[in-house]
């Protein structure tokens, strides 16, 4: 790892009030935090791009490493096989302290993510740990995908439709919207 | 009076008449008549003219004739000259009358045609023979002095009987005149009128062209003799001067250079010798540099999409004598030779401002100024255009320094690492004189791997000494010793990646590595050693009943040959297992063995396990003898180090997956937006350091694979069928 962290424009001095509030464009780091913070998610770029696991990617958006983009292929032999999500991923500026809020961009008919994206998944809110990077959530929403968590869902018709595989298939191919 | 001027108006028409009736009725192969006329003539005057020389040889003639000229002296050898211009004089004469009788009839025109014609056919014929294919002797000058001495003459002969010219002195008295040694002028012949002058120029501007021509058609050829061939180029430059038609030569230059030389079949090695030898020939001949970057131009481009150009260019830098073929030795040569220059030339500048004052320097400069040639390209500006540094030259074919630095180093560390002594003066030199071009900064990874010699050198010295002084005597019996290890210590952070290869050594050598890394550990502590164990030259005597053979190997050929100190026999799955390297790789190495008949190998064709035996009969299968029996090191042409290329690719396949990555994420980008984002987020080893065209054409490669495809200036991934 280097410790060049001038060529990411990431960094912005310590505002006053710091990790309160993640805003969408500008992240807010304490001084020596941020860095670790950069290296950190750097890293866990570099060993996600040379891992190339199928069916997962993401990349940071524009200049900004705190706010990235992430692709998901439904898997081979569940209703979201062929389909291709869009997620947002945006890092608080303690990370990897606190989780990423993850959210997807285009509609998913899914038992776990509501209307709006929002995604039901436990390691993304109290069971999130510091040993989670990048890949192991999009791994794990990969697999939420597959195996829903049907007790607590988002999406209550999902939930119940999701026994008639058939008919969430044609759902969710009717939700379906590829991004651009 | 009017009878008289009657008659000469009839007899004039008469002669109109006569003229336009024979010149309607001529046959048309009169004009070669005439033409063939004259050639004999001349050439019968030419061989008057060189019989004057006993030995008919051209130069020694004109020399005399030369010296009649300059030294006014008429008294040397005064009768034979005298019976030769006679002579001369009254071939001249029947000429002369030929060429009056047939102005008389009216065939002035064609007449003059005529001769001109043969004399510039004689001309070139004279050029041709005397330039020929011999690129080692300056032509120009007896081809001057010829033209004075035959060409010159005739026609100041011709003219002065026709009474064309204003001198109607007597050619012999002329001689004697003291305007001979006027800046314009001829042997024999004074006062030289407007007519004879303009022929001089005429035919000097035709020698020149000629000889022009026939050098430029055989630039190449002359250049590639270079530098026996100077004085060809030379005399090329004297008459480009004269007849400016430089961009003759760029063209022609650049075709015959495309059809010989950048073509697949020439090396890479011989179209750098030649890149050198045109930027040295050309040198000679512009001083600008404006004609040699148009021809350069061609073959840098081509150099630059070849793989090998910069191992190429490193190998001719720093192998001076060693190189493997006499020719690339001779390249080698110059090139270091150019990085003494170099420094022989600073010096000298440094020298030259010292001494001299500015102001001084600045109105000498200002005197030499010279406008760039009007083909120069105006867009280039003529900035530093008067230095032509052919180093430079080269590092513009790689692109920067940079490369061509690390291609120095993973050369120098494979060089140093193949070495068995502590010898590397060369390379210091070369370490030196490279430093003095690229700068210190860039070269500093190279010193230091110099001083790890130097290091090694001492430590080892060290080691050993003391190794001797408390074990002396104990350890007669032991196979191995210390003494017969020498060890390259190496900082490994400076040097280029060194490719790992697991080898099980024998345990009497691990043994002796162990004791010398202790050894180490007790005069650096806390510095360890961690043994390279694939690397290195391993000396060894194989030991037959009837003889004995000495061989330079690797430590894997050494190991493997090891094992069958005790066993003659081995499966190669076991001998594989025994030496810890994979079964190809073992057979790959054993055919070393094999070649040099040491190792018999039988086994069926589709069973993967082969017999190894070794052959006890040496000398039954040793076709290949002795001579053979050093170069097992070069054989295997692998490398201990990583090349730059290889690294090159470790690099191109991170930036593959990043903008494979990005390009998941956001469908489709700009050049300038994947730029710009690898630029942030590559950060990391290794850093995105490639420039926007570097990038292109990588890209370019990717659509190639079909793993990309570009769309209205955006790249986006291509979509797998299914």
């Amino acid at each position: 790892m280097q410790d060049n962290i001038q060529s990411g424009a990431a960094v912005a001095p310590p505002p006053p009030s710091p990790g309160t509030a993640i805003k969408q464009s500008q992240p807010v780091a304490k001084g020596s935090d941020a860095q670790s913070v950069l290296k950190r998610l750097q890293s866990e770029l570099m060993a996600l791009m040379m891992r190339g696991d199928p069916g997962i990617s993401a990349f940071p958006e524009g200049d900004n490493i705190f706010s990235w983009k992430g692709t998901i292929t439904g898997s081979k032999e569940t209703v979201y096989e062929g389909m291709v999500y869009r997620l947002s991923l945006s890092f608080p500026s303690d990370y990897p302290f606190k989780p990423p809020k993850v959210k997807f961009e285009n509609p998913c008919f899914h038992p776990n993510v509501d209307l709006c994206g929002n995604i039901c998944l436990d390691i993304l809110q109290d069971k999130w740990s510091s040993a989670y990077d990048v890949r192991t959530v999009l791994l794990s929403i990969q697999s939420l995908l597959g195996e829903p968590n049907n007790d607590s869902p988002l999406n209550t018709q999902a939930a119940a439709l999701w026994d008639n595989q058939e008919e969430f298939r044609k759902m969710v191919e009717k939700f379906y919207k590829p991004s651009q | 009076m009017n009878t008289e001027q009657q008659e000469s108006y009839l007899i004039s028409s008469y002669q109109l008449m006569a003229s336009s009736v024979l010149l309607t009725t001529l046959p048309s192969h009169f004009t070669k008549l005439l033409q063939l006329y004259f050639k004999h003539k001349l050439e019968e005057l030419n061989t008057i003219v060189d019989g004057d020389s006993e030995d008919g040889c051209d130069s020694l003639h004109n020399e005399r004739i030369l010296k009649y000229d300059k030294l006014d002296e008429m008294n040397i050898d005064e009768s034979n000259y005298d019976s030769v211009l006679t002579k001369n004089n009254c071939l001249v004469k029947s000429i002369g009358r030929v060429v009056l009788d047939l102005r008389n009839i009216g065939f002035k025109a064609i007449t003059e045609d005529a001769y001109a014609f043969s004399i510039f056919q004689h001309l070139k014929g004279k050029v041709e023979s005397l330039a020929g294919d011999d690129y080692r002797t300056p032509v120009l000058e007896s081809i001057k002095r010829w033209i004075q001495a035959v060409p010159l003459r005739f026609l100041h002969d011709l003219l002065s009987y026709l009474g064309d010219l204003y001198s109607y002195g007597n050619i012999l008295s002329s001689f004697k005149s003291p305007l001979a040694s006027s800046p314009l002028s001829y042997p024999g012949i004074d006062a030289p009128s407007e007519g004879l002058v303009r022929w001089q120029l005429r035919l000097e501007y035709f020698a020149y062209e000629t000889l022009q021509d026939l050098r430029i058609s055989k630039l190449f050829e002359i250049i590639v003799d270079y530098p026996d061939s100077s004085p060809a180029i030379q005399d090329l430059k004297q008459c480009l001067e004269h007849t400016g038609q430089h961009s003759k030569l760029v063209d022609s230059f650049i075709s015959s250079l495309q059809h010989r030389l950048l073509t697949a079949g020439a090396s890479t090695n011989d179209i750098l010798h030649q890149y050198v030898s045109t930027i040295k020939s050309l040198r000679m001949i512009d001083q600008t540099g404006v004609f040699l970057e148009a021809v350069g131009e061609p073959i840098r481009e081509y150099l630059r999409g070849r793989k090998d150009t910069i191992k190429c260019i490193v190998t001719m830098l720093t192998d001076g004598s060693g190189g493997n073929a006499s020719a690339a030795g001779n390249i080698g040569d110059s090139l270091l030779e150019e990085l003494n220059r170099d420094t022989e030339n600073q010096e000298a500048a440094d020298n030259n401002e010292d001494i001299n004052a500015d102001d001084k320097q600045a109105w000498i400069n200002a005197q030499r100024w010279d406008p760039d040639p009007v083909e120069a390209d105006p867009l280039r500006g003529s900035r530093c255009r008067g230095k032509i540094d052919i180093l430079e030259m080269l590092v513009s074919i790689i692109g920067s320094k940079d490369q061509l630095v690390n291609e120095y180093r993973v050369m120098l560390a494979e060089k140093l690492l193949n070495k068995s002594d502590y010898d590397i003066d060369s390379e210091i030199r070369t370490l030196e004189l490279l430093k003095i071009h690229f700068g210190e900064s860039s070269m500093q990874r190279c010193e230091i791997m110099l001083n790890d010699l130097i290091g090694s050198k001492r430590i080892n010295g060290n080691i050993k000494a003391s190794k001797l002084q408390s074990l002396i005597g104990t350890e007669q019996g032991q196979a191995m010793t210390l003494n017969h290890l020498d060890a390259t210590i190496i900082s490994s952070n400076f040097w280029p990646t060194i490719q790992e290869e697991s080898l099980h050594l024998p345990s009497s050598v691990e043994q002796v590595l162990s004791d010398y890394a202790e050894k180490f550990h007790e005069i650096k502590t806390p510095r360890k050693l961690l043994w390279k164990k694939n690397l290195g030259i391993v000396k060894l005597e194989l030991q037959f009943d009837d003889r004995s053979v000495e061989f330079s190997v690797t430590p894997i050929h050494a190991t493997i040959i090891m094992q069958f100190q005790d066993k003659t026999s081995w499966t190669s799955k076991s001998l594989a297992a025994a030496v810890g390297i994979p079964v190809d790789i073992l057979s790959k190495r054993m055919s070393f063995w094999i070649s040099k008949g040491v190792i018999f190998e039988s086994g069926q064709a589709e069973s993967s396990d082969h017999v190894f035996t070794l052959v006890d009969d040496i000398t039954d299968s040793n076709r290949n003898g002795i001579a053979h029996e050093t170069d097992g090191m070069d054989e295997e042409g692998e490398r201990t180090v990583s090349s730059v290329e290889e690294e090159l690719q470790k690099e191109m396949t991170v930036y593959k997956k990043f903008i494979e990555g990005m390009l998941t994420n956001f469908g489709s980008m700009t050049l300038d937006r994947i730029h710009n984002t690898l630029k942030i987020f590559c950060v990391a080893d290794p850093t995105y350091d490639k420039s926007l065209q570097q990038l292109q054409s990588f890209l370019a490669v990717l659509i190639e694979e079909e793993k990309l495809e570009m769309r209205d200036g955006q790249y986006l991934l291509k979509k797998r069928a299914t």
